[in-house]
């Protein structure tokens, strides 16, 4: 008979494990665009200890979409929320920076709701296309958290 | 198809522990169908986005070339190879990683293209070769972004194929293994409930015959 207990936390540590590769990558802390304008090699120092390099004519384009005042305010990379089984994704907005350069790309009122902006598949598609390298995507850890609504006392 | 059923003793903290496991296995499989799903709207985009830079190279090349045999007829070999060979200058790549959910591809950017600047003798050279040069510049930076589309496409490719390898793993196997079980069980103590109600019944009747 098969021990359940390693078959559980195989599956636990899968999960887990699956959530570690998909956020390795998530900046350490995001830098001001005012700063990346002025690194020879604009980069930020990821969790898993690599570097994301930014493409000059990427932190170009977003200089030319806000006023100089506002690079200061403008965080980078921006994040892009996935709540797995949902087909919207979020996007994290601390200010009103963030909101104006989405709006600008996607050419489109948005709304912010507690700081995030709500896309769809198609729209993503063309902020990604637009900014590769100054977004990032970030895997909601809402799904280790979710409740075990599912298991039920069998009767 | 039949799933092969898990080896465990027929009770009911093992019916709760199957059901956690359940619940368990396919949070995974949103999480992974998501990734899947991310990875297949970036290798598309890719994809798109490589066969216009690959189009784009040959059209700039052939344009590139057609200035360049423009500029080899007004000011003959020796002297466009004269100027060319001054005005030889060293290329810097700028070479890094990127992670789209969990893949890394690379990312390359051409610096400084203001080395790239005409370096030969204006005055003893014509506006075609000029022309020939911008040209092949450009040239320069379209093979650069083909080689990352590229490269990019092929790992996306591959992680495509690994994902899709687990969510059909956790699809048609496990999932359905522990479904199966779990139903399994509950059958099996159903029947248990069914003999115990007989068992009773038939008790009854035995007490009642004395």
């Amino acid at each position: 008979m098969t021990n359940p207990i390693p078959y559980e936390r195989m599956l636990q540590e899968c999960l887990v494990g699956e959530l570690r590769v998909l956020n390795a990558h998530l900046p350490r802390q995001q830098k001001p665009l005012s700063d990346l304008l002025h690194e020879e090699y604009p980069h930020v120092a990821c969790n898993d200890g690599s570097a994301h390099l930014f493409k000059k004519k990427e932190l170009a384009y977003l200089a030319s979409l806000i006023h100089t005042d506002e690079h200061e305010a403008l965080l980078l990379p921006m994040l892009i929320e996935i709540n797995p089984g949902q087909d919207e994704m979020t996007i994290i907005c601390r200010g009103k920076v963030e909101e104006k350069v989405i709006s600008r790309i996607l050419d489109m009122p948005i709304t912010p709701r507690q700081h995030r902006v709500i896309i769809y598949k198609r729209q993503l598609a063309l902020l990604r296309k637009t900014l590769k390298t100054t977004t990032q995507y970030l895997f909601s850890p809402k799904i280790l958290v979710q409740d075990t609504k599912e298991v039920h006392l069998p009767k | 198809m039949r799933q092969q059923l898990i080896k465990v003793r027929p009770t009911k903290i093992e019916l709760i522990k199957l059901r956690r496991r359940l619940a368990l296995a396919k949070r995974i499989q949103k999480i992974v169908k998501d990734r899947l799903s991310i990875l297949t709207v970036e290798f598309m985009q890719v994809a798109r986005e490589a066969v216009e830079a690959k189009r784009k190279l040959l059209a700039d090349f052939s344009e590139a070339y057609k200035s360049l045999s423009i500029a080899a007829g007004y000011h003959g070999y020796i002297v466009l190879e004269k100027e060319l060979v001054a005005s030889e200058t060293t290329l810097e790549i700028a070479a890094g990683l990127r992670s789209i959910v969990g893949a890394r591809i690379p990312s390359f950017e051409l610096r400084e293209p203001e080395l790239l600047t005409l370096k030969y003798n204006l005055s003893d050279t014509s506006s075609w070769l000029d022309q020939a040069a911008q040209l092949f510049r450009e040239c320069l930076e379209a093979c650069i972004e083909l080689a990352e589309l590229e490269r990019s496409l092929e790992l996306l490719g591959e992680e495509i194929k690994r994902t899709k390898r687990i969510v059909n793993a956790l699809e048609y196997l496990t999932i359905p293994s522990l479904q199966d079980t779990i139903k399994y069980l509950n059958m099996k103590f159903e029947e248990r409930d069914r003999e115990e109600k007989s068992r009773l019944k038939r008790v009854k009747v035995l007490l009642e015959q004395r």
